[in-house]
């Protein structure tokens, strides 16, 4: 997964935020006792029984009560009248108003429910359900401030269920199985003695040992005796294999979830999710329609059906078969408005990536790779979490990849290259070891590799990773997970994705890349990160952060202690450069840079550098600065262009070509690097690449169609085509009969 | 844009545009009024300024002898100058002969009425109106760079009028990048996408339209400004000769090749309205037929050497 630059990220857990469960113990609320003997029928699965206990209540007088019944009904809208009664009549009453919110929770507005948990607390500020909910709203964001809230609740009431419940929930998450079995185990011992249903410690633990490596445990079973249409516990599993990445896995506990439990519609919806990850788009469509029919509520479930009405839009492109399975190795899912365009460059880079990853991770694909390539961001969006509006850039499901377009984000803002890369290396390190492999580390990889594809590739290092190496807030290695699932400050995500990369980085370079394969499958193995360290690389974990920690304040140079003198010397850069004093900006850029020279992001050094030696009228010093930016991962593609023109200019045709080259993978909707890429391609002999070029311009529905056809027809006089020249001139002359240079051309290619 | 869907407009307006060389000498001539509105801030006046200057030699050169450029800028450039250079224009219409006003300055918009800053009484879209409806011009053309100039366009419409504005409506109120990209295309092979060595004003206004979305684009901003054009054929007004054609146009020795020339590229524009009769391969033989012949008389038209294969 690839987070956008700056971007706030909410990790693809979001996808299946914690299913609701049905326990209704005081810690969520106090409620009328006319409820208790519908609840009993209820928790023990007697569905008939319940229900018509339920509609007693609702026939009353009580609003309070009547509104749990019309829930517990199924019809939230009653619901929800009633409680707004309820709260007219008693406005001083936080339960009845942290009641309320939790059925906003259970139709899927969190901020809603956080809003009501608010105003409870307003009311009584040591309000302990309130206290509560807002710890399961943070908990479903997979906020950090979620475990503080939870420990605070447990202190003042030690002998609860609900606290223990959410940091077990929230400790499986983060794949501590050990903390999350203590904090299961208090829950169980105290429901029991509370006399509260123990179904969400069951369905819990039955998660836990599914983690464990059993999926099918006692607790699955204790559970359905207890409750036999109790799906979510097999829904709450599929949600940990979901975070796990483990989707395969996932939609086969989601398929039993609504097998017995049938109108558990948050299960049909996320098993309609999860079979679109696997790509069974129509078999999604059902359950999501199932979903819908049974809870319109839900935002996730309306926005991918949306989208799935949108796929018609899209084309299907298949590369050639290969080797002995005789399928093709890549599917490219392309909106038909762009699929010219960027067809050859996605399709060739989808098929060197699978190239180099099948020799280096010693893995052979078994079902073609599909990526699916959004121009709109919020269909990616929905796409990979159901929900629009998410900072991400990529997604990957195993053999799916999901991802903006180029175009779906602006010039500069998106490197669609090193993305699809990233993504691509996910594909392998997810299927090679069967999804076992840690997020970190597959994440660490993903950001190694693309940094060894192309220097030009991958993420700097950003003034908040410098930062966080200088305050100490690296994780070690063995709770890396933590940092890209509950992060506790809103940074760490991106911290935890660089700090990952350059984890692999350094054990690729000091103890040899064939260590990263051996990791890797480590972890196929079912090793945690400390017995792989430990065995692979043969140093304990602790050892290696300490290593760690040397080799990053190595790496950093002088940016480690350098950001203040780097903000200083940039301001007084920025300022010179304001009075067009060129020396004097000149002076401060070669300080900013000296002081953090990875810088590349917005007012850089080499861009200002590059600005004051042109005006300076010294354009050698021009370029090897912006050399540099490009060198160090500078992105814009109009710093980019300037430099191609200038290096063209200076008759450094080659190296002008290796620069428009890389921005085909920055910014392909322009036109003017496809024509210049055309024309270089042609002086230097490759009227094959020159073709393609000049038929991404003509893709683009250029301005000037005319000059566009012409120069395809000049690549095809090149590569020896006449009758393909002679079409493209043709074409030309039709829309610019006295054009001359095509009327030439046409002189020689005529039939 | 409300000619029509760009798809579409691109490829079939290109055929208006094919014998715009042509129709000039067949038609008459075409008299230029060029006023530069106020600057305001000295960075406006001087951009102003360069595009009338950069604009000039270019209008001069389509002119000719038999039309005229008339400018009026800097503290002269009054409402009423306008007004009585537009009736100089009048007294030296010859029949067939073209007028092309073009504003260049900033605008505003009141809700109802548009006006062009200029020293003393703005011009008001009513005014202007009212006078070009004076014209007895066979076919007229204004084009306004300003802010708000899009307000205008209800107002200045006309059957015999072609009208392009830099923006949209007259909420569209900020500074334009409009005029200086429309100016460029004068001087850009690119915008001429015939390549018939000329530039007319849809082919202008295509160039600096594209221009704009992406100076937008680039700068991540949205866009403020969203030019427009209104009325028949632009793509027969021409604006420009590039290169050759300059000479060409006033050489009559050559006039008999250019009538063969036009009547060749006749053909070939039948020969495309009739493309869904025929088979691909019976059309292509058939315009490779027309064409080869085309490329013989420019070859004997001679003129510009522009970059070959």
């Amino acid at each position: 997964m690839k987070w956008a630059t700056g971007g706030w990220l909410v990790a693809l857990l979001l996808a299946v935020g914690p299913l609701a469960v049905a326990q209704r113990s005081s810690e969520r609320g106090a409620r009328s006792a006319a409820l208790a003997p519908c609840d009993a029928d209820r928790d023990r699965g007697r569905a008939m029984l319940a229900a018509q206990c339920y509609r007693g209540v609702a026939a009353g007088a009580d609003p309070a009560a009547q509104a749990e019944a019309y829930w517990m009904l199924g019809d939230l809208k009653a619901a929800n009248e009633r409680f707004r009664e309820a709260v007219r009549l008693d406005p001083e009453n936080p339960d009845l108003r942290v009641r309320w919110g939790h059925l906003y929770v259970e139709s899927h507005q969190a901020a809603e429910a956080g809003q009501l948990f608010e105003e409870a607390l307003e009311l009584d500020e040591d309000h302990l359900p309130a206290r509560l909910g807002m710890a399961r709203v943070l908990a479903s964001r997979f906020e950090g401030k979620a475990v503080e809230l939870a420990e605070a609740a447990l202190e003042d009431a030690p002998q609860g269920v609900e606290a223990h419940l959410l940091l077990g929930r929230m400790a499986l998450e983060e794949g501590d199985l050990a903390s999350a079995r203590e904090s299961l185990d208090e829950a169980l011992a105290n429901a029991a003695a509370a006399g509260v249903a123990p179904l969400e410690a069951y369905s819990l633990l039955a998660s836990l040992e599914m983690l464990e490596g059993e999926p099918d445990n006692e607790w699955v079973r204790k559970a359905l005796e207890y409750n036999p249409r109790y799906g979510e516990v097999y829904a709450d599993q599929a949600h940990f294999y979901v975070i796990t990445r483990r989707y395969r896995e996932a939609t086969e506990r989601l398929r039993k979830a609504v097998a017995v439990a049938p109108r558990l519609w948050q299960a049909h919806a996320e098993l309609g999710v999860n079979l679109m990850r696997e790509g069974l788009d129509e078999e999604g469509r059902r359950h999501l329609e199932i979903a819908y029919r049974g809870d319109p509520y839900s935002a996730k479930t309306v926005n991918t059906l949306r989208l799935l009405d949108t796929y018609p839009r899209f084309e299907t492109h298949r590369s050639a078969p290969a080797g002995d399975g005789d399928w093709p190795q890549a599917e490219l899912r392309l909106d038909r408005d762009e699929a010219q365009l960027l067809l050859p460059y996605a399709m060739n880079l989808t098929l060197r990536a699978i190239d180099e990853f099948s020799d280096r991770y010693d893995f052979e694909l078994q079902r073609p790779v599909r990526v699916e390539l959004y121009p709109n961001h919020d269909d990616f969006a929905v796409r990979t979490m159901a929900m629009p509006g998410i900072g991400l850039l990529g997604v990957t499901f195993g053999y799916v990849v999901a991802m903006d377009s180029p175009s779906g984000r602006e010039p500069g803002a998106f490197h669609w290259g090193t993305t699809l890369w990233h993504e691509l290396a996910h594909v392998f390190t997810l299927e090679a070891t069967d999804h076992l492999v840690p997020r970190w580390y597959s994440e660490g990889i993903s950001m190694y590799e693309e940094w060894r594809a192309d220097p030009r590739w991958g993420e700097s290092v950003t003034p908040e990773y410098i930062q966080a190496v200088e305050e100490g807030q690296l994780l070690p290695v063995a709770d890396l997970d933590r940092g890209f699932i509950r992060p506790r400050f809103p940074e760490q995500v991106v911290i935890s994705y660089l700090q990952a990369g350059y984890i692999c980085q350094l054990i690729a370079e000091r103890w040899g890349e064939g260590k990263l394969l051996e990791l890797l499958r480590g972890f196929a193995d079912g090793r945690t990160t400390a017995e792989n360290v430990r065995q692979v690389l043969g140093v304990a974990p602790e050892e290696f952060d300490k290593q760690f920690t040397q080799y990053t304040e190595e790496s950093l140079g002088p940016a480690h202690g350098g950001l203040k003198r780097w903000r200083r010397s940039l301001q007084t850069a920025l300022e010179a450069m304001r009075d067009e004093d060129w020396e004097a900006a000149m002076a401060a850029a070669e300080d900013a840079k000296a002081a953090y020279p990875q810088h590349v992001g917005a007012g850089c050094s080499y861009v200002l550098l590059a600005t004051a030696h042109e005006e300076s009228g010294r354009r050698e010093q021009a370029i090897a600065n912006l050399t540099e930016y490009e060198r160090r991962r500078g992105r814009r593609p109009e710093t980019l262009k300037k430099l191609a023109r200038w290096l063209e200019e200076a008759g450094r045709e080659a190296e002008a070509l290796h620069t428009y080259e890389g921005l085909l993978y920055n910014w392909p909707q322009d036109e003017e690097v496809h024509r210049r890429l055309g024309e270089l391609y042609l002086a230097a002999g490759r009227p094959d690449s020159a073709k393609r070029e000049f038929e991404a311009v003509l893709a683009l529905d250029p301005l000037d169609r005319v000059r566009a056809e012409f120069d395809l027809a000049r690549a095809y006089v090149k590569m020896g085509q006449s009758a393909r020249a002679r079409l493209h001139v043709l074409r030309a002359l039709e829309r610019a009969p006295t054009y001359r240079p095509a009327l030439r051309l046409l002189q020689q290619v005529r039939r | 844009m409300t000619l029509l869907a760009p798809a579409a407009g691109r490829a079939v307006l290109a055929w208006a545009a094919l014998s715009a060389l042509g129709a000039l000498e067949a038609t008459g001539a075409t008299h230029f009024l060029v006023v530069e509105g106020l600057g305001g801030r000295r960075s406006y006046a001087e951009a102003f300024r360069e595009q009338v200057e950069t604009l000039l030699p270019v209008l001069r050169e389509t002119a000719g002898e038999s039309g005229s450029v008339r400018v009026a800028a800097g503290v002269e450039a009054t409402a009423e100058r306008v007004g009585s250079e537009l009736e100089a224009i009048s007294a030296a219409l010859g029949p067939g002969d073209e007028v092309a006003v073009i504003l260049i300055g900033h605008g505003s918009h009141d809700g109802r009425t548009y006006k062009f800053n200029l020293p003393g009484p703005d011009l008001t879209d009513r005014q202007l109106k009212a006078w070009l409806d004076a014209v007895p011009a066979a076919r007229q053309l204004v084009v306004s760079t300003t802010s708000s100039s899009g307000g205008a366009l209800a107002t200045l419409k006309s059957p015999r009028r072609v009208v392009i504005t830099a923006t949209k409506n007259g909420r569209e109120r900020n500074a334009t990048v409009f005029g200086q990209y429309w100016v460029e295309a004068f001087s850009e092979p690119s915008a001429d996408t015939d390549k018939n060595e000329a530039i007319s004003a849809l082919e202008a206004f295509r160039y600096a339209e594209d221009k704009v979305a992406a100076h937008f684009a680039d700068s991540k901003r949205l866009a403020t400004e969203h030019p427009q054009i209104e009325g028949q054929q632009p793509g027969s007004f021409l604006l420009a000769r590039l290169g050759a054609a300059a000479e060409l146009a006033s050489d009559p020795r050559r006039r008999g090749l250019l009538e063969r020339r036009e009547a060749l590229e006749r053909n070939v524009a039948d020969l495309a309205a009739g493309k869904e009769s025929m088979s691909e391969g019976e059309y292509l033989d058939a315009l490779q037929e027309v064409l080869l012949e085309l490329a013989e008389v420019q070859e004997m038209i001679g003129g510009s050497e522009e970059e070959g294969p």
